[in-house]
């Protein structure tokens, strides 16, 4: 039987919500540099591996096109369950959730794959450097009608979000500071406008696929006068927009609690929050002062956090529900089904939508709610038929190792070792008594049924997957 | 500029238009030149979606005749088609990477006959891609995830194989595309390798050339090759998107980036699509753009004109070129100049 150390359970804890879970062998290796290195290694990934796209587009020529909805999703996935810097794909999908952009208006995957793939470049860089991508982004530009924002005719659609949902926060600017930065950002649009916004309109493939967009600042088309902003005045332009924003503290305790809701513990929708206090005070204390103190590098920030006690708090462990794509990322990544491209990627991804999350789709600009709203009664069957099936498959060759690992040191003689040893294997690093009882109690049975190995075990895994702390992160 | 070093190729028209059924292509993957001057044109189609997969039959003149076959794992169906030849009965030869076999479809399009399984054994399949006939008519399979070539009868009876994982000289590397010669030499795109393989007809290694990188010359993930009768080798440059032309002796020739106009098919759109037409025409339908990697998918996924994804290349006995993009649901073709 493997008995974790406190060391281990805690990078298993921060490979949760800092990755999609390590299963037994990943983390014995990691544990041998133990966790410090590991928060580096995270934040500083080197000799990044992943499945690569050449491979994927030769396969799946949807998920090269991108003419549609459905395949830039599985194309994601395939990058959350191959890659060995999870950390990047977790802070995309972060981004995601906040400047959140979606297939219904936009309506070609290329542009919002896009827009993922510079969330992966920038997404872990300097807050302003981001933000400022987001602004030319043109899969943003045209989710909030910057293209229809022009010098005497602003449409604020862009102006009001990103004050709202993706800086400051209701309540912390006026409805002029809104007007004044859609004036600031007119002209930002993408290139050929007309023609790009007819075809987006019309869903139109033709004649030869989909054209891909671009960032264009037209300047004979920006309101270049003289605004007040927060207070400041000037011939502003976007960027000097985003400056001002990214120095106010509304903005830093607005990305504090946001990290805090997706990192750490639950917090109410945003809509909540100017209501609401935080769930703990000091912590978005600490992150805001991170921010500052650190020119807002998102990555600073991030390695404060994951060094905190209450990001390592064991009252913290197994208790923030996965969002549907870190669930199926995670069990693909156990599962080790894709080796290579298959067709099956498709129905894997299809399988977090019936759970809930339709990666570039959605479903308001807030994105997704998260936590304990991931779960239904729906939903909740999703999960674990999807978990459980996955687990139990012993055609997938992780789950083959698994089993032969289990079985090879005799784990799976005794029920207890049997329970723990199929936990450790999945990343479950603690259990509450009435989970352990209800485990041992079914490999008892189990037994009794005079199963083979492969089956005891195989069933054991499929138990494990559904239970209360393997849904958790 | 697209196209560098001296015009060996010249470009001439495009056929094609994205559609799900009927006239058109939706994501066609390869296109054989049949003895009745006809073109059957592949669709691969996407994941997940019943239409678009089918054999499209025109002509150069852009005529249009019909399609045959279908999405489905029964006779006659295809999930992932690959590669397409036609024999000098008019049958036409599928390969699908999926169900890994081989599909026949008679002169009429119906289904004829069909073999293959998964393995790696003698005859077995797993990934079919590359097909062609070799100078005795026995059909060529490039069987990709086992990194051989593997020849048949044209009724499905294993002859023979050559190649095997590796990179050394002979050797392959999840290879793709394949053609054959007048006379009877065998090229292989070495996928992986980024580079083609030139073996005897009876699958003994003879040369190898291209290297890998995105200047003249070199090659990213090769997708297929042609060879004219004076030894001139046409390489589908996939991970480039772009042609390149090598001498007999593997010298660079000549390099295109692609040269697309709207096809006939495309014009019947936007005649009655004026709307859009109008827009197309005052857009700037070749801008120039910062892109953030030397990736030149990201260019033709901008401007429409290039190659992009060109997945098939063949000649036919005029010496004109074939170029099929997937990503462009269209067929480029290039006169000698």
């Amino acid at each position: 039987m493997v008995t974790a150390t406190k060391d281990m359970q805690l990078i298993s804890h921060l490979m949760r919500r800092a990755g999609f879970g390590v299963g037994l062998p990943e983390l014995e290796s990691l544990a041998q540099n133990g966790y410090n290195e590991t928060v580096n290694r995270l934040l500083k990934p080197t000799n990044v591996q992943e499945m690569t796209d050449d491979l994927i587009r030769r396969y799946h020529h949807e998920q090269s096109g991108m003419m549609g909805q459905n395949n830039p999703g599985a194309y994601w996935l395939y990058k959350m369950i191959t890659t060995t810097d999870p950390l990047t794909e977790k802070m995309a999908l972060f981004w995601h959730g906040i400047f959140a952009t979606g297939y219904p208006k936009i309506t070609q995957g290329k542009v919002l794959n896009d827009q993922i793939r510079m969330f992966r470049r920038y997404g872990t860089g300097n807050f302003r450097t981001l933000l400022l991508e987001l602004s030319k982004d043109p899969a943003m530009i045209v989710w909030l009608d910057n293209h229809d924002n022009h010098d005497g005719a602003i449409n604020e659609n862009f102006g009001r979000e990103l004050l709202e949902l993706f800086s400051m926060g209701v309540g912390n600017y006026s409805e002029q500071d809104i007007k004044e930065t859609a004036r600031a950002f007119t002209g930002w649009t993408i290139g050929n406008t007309e023609y790009m916004a007819l075809r987006a309109e019309r869903d139109s493939i033709w004649p030869y696929g989909r054209i891909a967009w671009h960032f264009e600042f037209k300047e004979d088309d920006h309101d270049s006068g003289e605004k007040e902003f927060l207070g400041n005045t000037g011939r502003l332009n976007g960027d000097e927009i985003i400056d001002i924003i990214c120095q106010q503290e509304s903005t830093a305790r607005f990305i504090s609690r946001h990290m805090y809701h997706f990192f750490v513990a639950d917090e109410p929708p945003v809509p909540q929050w100017p209501y609401t206090p935080p769930r703990d005070p000091k912590a978005i204390d600490t992150l805001t002062q991170a921010y500052f103190d650190n020119d807002y590098d998102i990555r600073a920030m991030l390695d404060i956090l994951f060094n905190s006690e209450f990001f390592k708090s064991e009252d913290s462990w197994h208790e923030r529900v996965k969002s549907p794509a870190e669930l199926v990322a995670g069990i693909l990544r156990l599962t080790g089904e894709f080796d290579r491209p298959r067709r099956e990627i498709l129905d894997r991804s299809t399988q977090a939508i019936y759970m809930g999350q339709h990666l570039i789709n959605p479903p308001s600009v807030e994105g997704w709610h998260q936590g304990t709203e991931w779960i239904d009664t729906g939903t909740l069957v999703e999960r674990l038929n999807f978990a459980s099936q996955q687990m139990s498959n012993v055609e997938n060759p992780g789950v083959a190792e698994i089993i032969g690992r289990v079985i090879g040191d005799g784990s799976h003689q005794a029920d207890d070792s049997l329970v723990q040893r199929c936990l450790d294997e999945m990343g479950v690093t603690s259990v509450s008594e009435g989970t352990r009882s209800i485990l041992e109690n079914f490999a008892a049975q189990n037994r009794d049924l005079e199963n083979d190995a492969t089956q005891i075990v195989a069933q054991m895994l499929q138990m494990v997957a559904a239970t209360h702390e393997f849904q958790r992160a | 500029m697209t196209t560098r070093t001296r015009q060996f190729m010249k470009y001439s028209h495009t056929i094609g238009l994205s559609t799900m059924s009927g006239r058109g292509f939706y994501y066609p993957v390869d296109t054989a030149i049949g003895e009745d001057d006809r073109l059957y044109t592949v669709s691969r189609s996407l994941d997940g979606d019943p239409r678009g997969i089918r054999v499209t039959i025109y002509d150069l003149a852009s005529e249009y005749f019909g399609t045959f076959g279908e999405s489905g794992e029964d006779d006659g169906q295809m999930i992932w088609p690959t590669g397409v030849a036609r024999d000098t009965q008019g049958r036409t030869f599928v390969s699908d990477e999926f169900t890994n076999r081989i599909t026949v479809f008679d002169v009429d399009g119906d289904f004829s006959h069909s073999w293959g399984k998964m393995g790696s054994g003698a005859g077995e399949l797993d990934g079919p891609s590359g097909v062609a006939f070799d100078r005795d008519q026995n059909l060529l399979v490039v069987d990709h995830h086992n990194h051989r070539v593997q020849r048949y009868s044209q009724n499905g009876i294993f002859l023979s194989e050559f190649g095997s994982f590796g990179s050394a000289n002979g050797e392959l590397n999840l290879p793709w595309g394949i053609t054959a010669s007048s006379k009877g030499d065998i090229y292989v795109a070495d996928w992986r390798n980024d580079r083609i393989q030139q073996f005897s007809p009876d699958g003994e290694y003879l040369a190898s050339f291209g290297r890998s990188g995105r200047d003249d010359g070199e090659l990213f993930r090769p997708s297929s090759v042609a060879v004219d009768p004076d030894g001139y080798v046409y390489v589908a440059d996939w991970g480039n998107e772009r042609v390149q032309i090598f001498d007999p002796d593997g010298g660079f020739v000549q390099s295109i980036r692609g040269e697309a106009t709207d096809s006939k098919w495309a014009e019947a759109f936007l005649e009655i699509n004026l709307e859009e037409a109008a827009a197309r025409d005052r857009a700037n339908m070749e801008p120039e753009i910062k892109f953030f990697n030397d990736d030149p998918h990201e260019e033709s996924s901008h401007i429409e004109k290039y190659f992009w994804a060109p997945t098939s290349l063949k000649l036919d006995s005029e010496g004109r070129m074939y170029v099929t993009e997937s990503n462009r649901h269209r067929v480029q073709i290039y006169d000698k100049a």
